[in-house]
């Protein structure tokens, strides 16, 4: 997952496309429509179009195949689970149980795919309390760096043979493990404190200013947002079968 | 387990609004608790989400399957109940922008993963008079852990009773009968139990290694004032 992580922030800060230039507010305001209709929409003909809007987005932001797929897939894993509970013979309610979260995976992947995260957090955390705004910000930041930490400690845990024997060993270990990460995650706040008082933090972090900077581009995310309320509204009086 | 991973559009919108509407009062009553904290505990707690996380996203090969941690039970102790209410809700937050969990159960997501690691402390500091702190943290972050486990069976009980002639509550009923049918319950609750256990032995093994370096990070017993990060000299 962390893999993807890093992937998908580094083409957020560097794509070319048509939505990478767009204003993060309005993206927001179309995932939010996208995901709305999806959850909302009464039948398949809505969500099949929602589902090629969304495959659409993502292929036209130029984000790599495999991410789309591992997109689209991930949700499928769990709402299996759903699916196969609630299966009576209707396949046409199965499809469209399975394809609201693969629409809302996709959009979710569009968004953080074309948004860098200072944009795409500035906006969520005006609306938060500080501690959570700021939250948002200063966890996003700290995963990268204690994840690499993370991963060289398991890689010499399997090297020393830690990752062998019995699971009680094992696990209480790895427990140990995960308390040095803590250690280092506590020495890394103080040292991000001292950080912020020496560069005038003034009690929140607000991020850039881009994400409300109207461009042109954004024209396409306005246009993208009544294709996906006209077709969704038009289509939820088709019927289902 | 604790963590549902529930997608948008499979559980009924009264289900999933409540327990935003829910979520929202209780991180505002958090946030009544740590509006006096500065800086460096915000940047405690995130390096503790940060650490959620990453151990998230790493495999544990305990069995033939891999296994996710989710480490609620411990950061509910190093933090208590309104830190990890907050860390729960950013790092839900986080996880749903990646696509890990839908944006309409954020809220729900919050409040099961929260509510496990908010008990996490006060059992801490009743056990840890009885006995040591690595037991202590074991026992906490195993009944926290359950905890969160049947907030997540409630929850899909609440879908059923809350608007029972709806069809997607119907197809939820379906998935209670389900469980109920024995072969999932056959499958889960092993499942659960181990995953129960590797969560309580690594917090045991935690607060053994916090207990011998830096003690000063657990909370004390009952009745006893809990340290802070902030009285903590870099």
């Amino acid at each position: 997952m962390i893999n993807t992580f890093a992937q998908v922030d580094y083409l957020a800060s560097a794509g070319r496309s048509v939505w990478h230039r767009a204003s993060a507010f309005t993206k927001l305001l179309a995932a939010l429509a996208a995901v709305g209709a999806a959850v909302f929409a009464p039948g398949w003909p809505a969500l099949a179009v929602l589902l090629v809007t969304a495959i659409a987005l993502t292929v036209t932001a130029q984000l790599p195949p495999r991410l789309i797929l591992a997109a689209a897939t991930t949700p499928i894993l769990f709402a299996l689970l759903f699916v196969l509970a609630s299966w009576h013979g209707h396949l046409v309610d199965a499809l469209v149980l399975g394809m609201r979260p693969v629409i809302s995976s996709l959009i979710a992947l569009w968004l953080v795919g074309t948004t860098p995260y200072p944009d795409l957090f500035a906006p969520i955390s005006r609306v938060m309390p500080r501690a959570l705004g700021d939250g948002l910000f200063l966890t996003y930041r700290a995963v990268f760096t204690l994840l690499d930490r993370i991963e060289r400690l398991w890689k010499a845990l399997f090297l020393r043979g830690a990752l062998e024997g019995p699971l009680r060993r094992r696990a209480s270990m790895m427990g140990e493990a995960v308390g040095t990460v803590v250690l280092y995650g506590f020495e890394r706040s103080q040292r991000l404190y001292q950080v912020m008082h020496l560069r005038g933090h003034s009690g929140r972090i607000c991020g850039c200013r881009h994400w409300l900077e109207v461009r042109e581009e954004d024209a396409w995310v306005l246009a993208l947002v009544v294709w996906i309320l006209l077709s969704s509204l038009y289509l939820s009086g088709v019927p289902r079968t | 387990m604790s963590h549902l991973h529930i997608p948008d559009g499979v559980l009924p919108p009264l289900v999933w609004i409540l327990g935003a509407i829910l979520a929202v009062l209780v991180l505002a009553l958090s946030g009544r608790f740590t509006r006096h904290q500065g800086p460096q505990q915000i940047a405690f707690q995130s390096a503790l989400g940060g650490i959620m996380l990453a151990v998230m996203a790493i495999p544990m090969p305990i069995t033939a399957f891999d296994y996710c941690m989710t480490l609620a039970g411990p950061i509910g102790v190093l933090l208590g109940a309104a830190g990890a209410l907050q860390v729960s809700f950013v790092v839900t937050v986080i996880l749903a922008l990646l696509g890990q969990g839908g944006f309409t159960v954020i809220g729900l997501n919050t409040l099961v993963l929260g509510a496990g690691a908010a008990l996490a402390r006060p059992l801490y500091c009743s056990l840890v008079a009885w006995l040591k702190p690595p037991g202590a943290m074991a026992a906490a972050t195993a009944i926290s852990q359950l905890f969160s486990s049947a907030l997540w069976i409630g929850m899909l009980w609440l879908s059923v009773r809350v608007a029972p002639q709806s069809a997607r509550d119907h197809e939820i009923a379906h998935a209670l009968v389900w469980f109920k049918g024995g072969a999932l319950v056959a499958v889960l609750v092993p499942l659960l139990g181990l995953a129960v256990g590797v969560e309580a032995l690594l917090g045991y093994g935690l607060a053994g290694f916090l207990e011998r370096v830096r003690p000063d990070l657990l909370p004390r017993s009952a009745g006893t004032p809990a340290p802070s990060p902030e009285g903590v000299k870099p």
